[in-house]
């Protein structure tokens, strides 16, 4: 009594039922009858490799009861490629499923596979992730897919107008930042060595690149200063670009000014600061500008702006 | 710094969680687990190894219960090397189908499940083991979960495995008579680890993705596991490691994961929503808060000196597991074992991070939850009893 056994469909598969070993099974699971009636077709169907449509709909019924399970997916692209199906057609369904289970690693993976047995890119794609990152704009799986997909199709130019919307809609989505930064380099960078191609950088990004991504995060600063993420891609721009934090010292200062420690706007801002005077050598700024956050701005990292301060080599002045 | 707050805090209600676990190892987890059915091996190494940690493993459960225990593990290894994460692919004693496949998530687990119930490698298939897992790396250094038809390596390029892999190595590659198997590319794994290491000085699932603390906790994991960690204090033995630079950048990439964001209502919402709620208990009076996620565009400035942390906020402080997210239970185990790994546990603020668990997430059945007010789950639980 069950979906299966009571289908004339299924009536020439005997099927396995789960052997799950002694008295005392690890982690055992209260299976419904459902689940484990189907699971036992599965076997039977895995067992005999069967490729049919009658399989395809057990590992739909499988995977809306368990989408995590790993081999049931693999059956199933197995099946789709050789049944040669409607690929457009398994992205639509895909899309219901991952809707439903946000954090879900098998499902991206499995959309990456199929998609990448598509030729031209399908119309519904954009529509369809803008749409999951509208429901979460942070959802690690769709931006790692998202990833592939831009590289896959060639998307460069596209991409940055969207990423820009995001940032726009919200200036600390730290995923659309790490996007941005995708965007902007992975194209100057060899994907099978993964590093930015060897040589010099200044000679493989054009400098007006590097001039708008520091432009544009320096504009994102200016509207929220006490935000992480511009700060981190603003070290990671110079960085590339082989410039030291000292050029942008009037800018950070705009931001926290040692002279007047009541009007400090970032605590991020005194982090840049207190790096580029370790540069300068002026190392009792530095340190001013560390004692500053463990004290007053982050104190919540106490120990750490102590460390870093203790990294310049000063006597410790009694607190 | 709160030494003079006179909160009283919670303590770990020892017996209460040890119930939890005896509760999830004796009876059937509910039905709502049968999504979790494919990852049933790291879960009973959860269960086993939070009865270790609280000292009820060999006290509350017998020795031939153990013996069936290890049984059932020993079950799920695969013929040809490797384990499977359950039984549910199994389909005869002997043969098994090509869909019925070790999964390298469940070989890890069933490796450390066998430490922790004192069964040791005996029964593990050590050499076919090894060479499964060096047939799970890439030509790019990364290795996939398992080994789909025509030998083709399955999975997403993920730190994830490339720590699973090197765990697994690190089991299982002991004694003179494992010489003789193949060993994987470290090198190549290596180069991969330090390709997904991003600007922002974490780790990601791999490279150019986000760092994630997750993440960064296998890369440092394996990375420490290939002896690849500048970890002397005399700087000349530790040549061909990894740089001064990433591990100062990887600390404070970790310490800046501690936050007093403890609620989703903390952070704003998208334009798409409800309007934000101004209400003092959407935005704590605390300025680290009320400065990181700002009102409007035009406030979103650190406030002044009018506004000081009060000591009484800074006494719960968890971390997240990504630039501006909210805080997380499971993070006090992915940011502070990376810390340990790297020798810089003292350098997070270890009270706030301790009476954000106890106080906040810590549930009246026992267990952990998710985020404050969660109910009890075998995942964030586990992070904590360890």
């Amino acid at each position: 009594m069950g979906k299966y056994s009571d289908s004339d469909e299924w009536e020439d598969i005997v099927p396995i039922p789960q052997d799950d070993g002694g008295l005392n099974p690890l982690a055992a699971i209260a299976y419904t009858e459902e689940y484990s009636e189907a699971m036992s077709y599965l076997r039977a169907a895995m067992a005999e490799d069967e490729k049919s449509d009658r399989a395809l709909g057990l590992t739909e019924d499988i995977i809306r009861m368990n989408p995590a399970h790993y081999t049931v997916w693999l059956y199933r692209a197995d099946m789709l490629f050789t049944l040669q199906k409607d690929l457009l057609q398994e992205l639509e369904w895909l899309n219901a499923i991952s809707l439903k289970h946000i954090k879900n690693f098998q499902i991206w993976h499995h959309r990456q596979v199929v998609m990448s047995h598509i030729p031209a890119l399908p119309p519904t794609e954009i529509a369809f992730l803008a749409r999951m990152l509208a429901k979460d704009a942070k959802n690690y799986h769709v931006w790692s897919y998202r990833q592939w997909f831009v590289r896959h199709f060639s998307l460069w130019d596209s991409e940055l107008p969207y990423v820009e919307t995001l940032l726009q809609s919200d200036v600390r989505n730290n995923s659309a930042w790490n996007h941005r930064w995708f965007i902007v380099f992975a194209r100057y960078t060899d994907p099978k060595q993964h590093s930015i191609k060897k040589g010099d950088a200044d000679s493989e990004i054009p400098l007006e690149i590097m001039r708008r991504e520091i432009e544009y995060t320096k504009a994102a600063i200016s509207t929220a200063p006490q935000n992480q993420s511009p700060w981190n891609y603003l070290r990671g721009v110079l960085k590339i670009k082989g410039m030291g934090l000292v050029e942008l010292k009037d800018f950070a200062e705009q931001y926290a000014d040692l002279e007047k420690e009541d009007e400090v706007r970032s605590s991020h801002a005194l982090d840049f600061l207190a790096d580029v005077y370790a540069e300068e050598e002026h190392k009792e700024r530095s340190a001013k500008a560390l004692e500053l956050l463990a004290r007053r701005y982050d104190p919540i990292r106490k120990n750490y702006w102590d460390y870093r301060r203790s990294l310049l080599g000063l006597e410790l002045v009694g607190a | 710094m709160s030494a003079s707050t006179s909160t009283t805090h919670a303590s770990l209600n020892k017996e209460k969680h040890v119930r939890y676990w005896l509760r999830c190892l004796k009876t059937y987890l509910p039905s709502v687990y049968i999504s979790n059915e494919a990852q049933r091996m790291s879960l009973g190494f959860f269960i086993l190894s939070a009865l270790d940690l609280l000292g009820a493993l060999h006290t509350r459960i017998t020795a031939s219960e153990r013996t069936e225990y290890a049984d059932w593990i020993l079950r799920c290894q695969h013929p040809d090397g490797g384990f499977r994460g359950f039984t549910g692919t199994m389909t005869g004693e002997e043969n098994t189908n090509e869909w019925d496949v070790a999964n390298l998530a469940a070989t890890y687990f069933a490796c450390a499940a066998l430490v922790v119930l004192g069964e040791g490698m005996d029964r593990v298939k050590r050499k076919e083991c090894l060479e499964w897992v060096k047939s799970l790396q890439r030509a790019n250094g990364s290795f996939g979960e398992g080994i789909g038809k025509g030998g083709v390596v399955e999975g997403a390029e993920d730190m994830r495995f490339c720590y699973l892999a090197t765990v697994t190595r690190w089991f299982l590659r002991r004694g003179e008579d494992m010489d003789e198997v193949e060993d994987i590319n470290v090198e190549g794994l290596v180069e991969w680890i330090k390709a997904s290491v991003t600007y922002e000085g974490g780790i990601a699932q791999a490279p150019l993705h986000e760092a994630h603390a997750g993440f960064t906790y296998n890369g440092v994991g394996a990375l420490m596991l290939l002896g690849m960690l500048p970890r002397h204090t005399d700087k000349s033995k530790n040549e061909g490691t990894m740089s001064a630079e990433f591990v100062e950048n990887v600390t404070k990439w970790l310490v800046s994961r501690q936050t007093l964001m403890l609620h989703e209502g903390d952070e704003l919402p998208m334009v798409d929503d409800e309007p934000p709620d101004m209400t003092p208990k959407f935005f704590p009076r605390t300025f680290h808060v009320q400065g990181a996620f700002p009102v409007s565009v035009t406030d979103a400035i650190l406030q002044n000196a009018s506004v000081e942390i009060s000591t009484h906020d800074l006494q719960w402080a968890g971390f997240n597991g990504r630039c501006n997210k909210v805080a997380d239970t499971c993070y006090a185990f992915w940011v502070g074992g990376t810390l340990g790994m790297l020798k810089r546990e003292h350098i997070q603020d270890f009270n706030a991070i301790r009476y954000y668990l106890l106080d906040k997430t810590q549930h009246m059945i026992g267990g952990f939850g998710k985020l404050p007010g969660d109910g009890p789950g075998p995942f964030s639980s586990m992070a904590i009893e360890l």
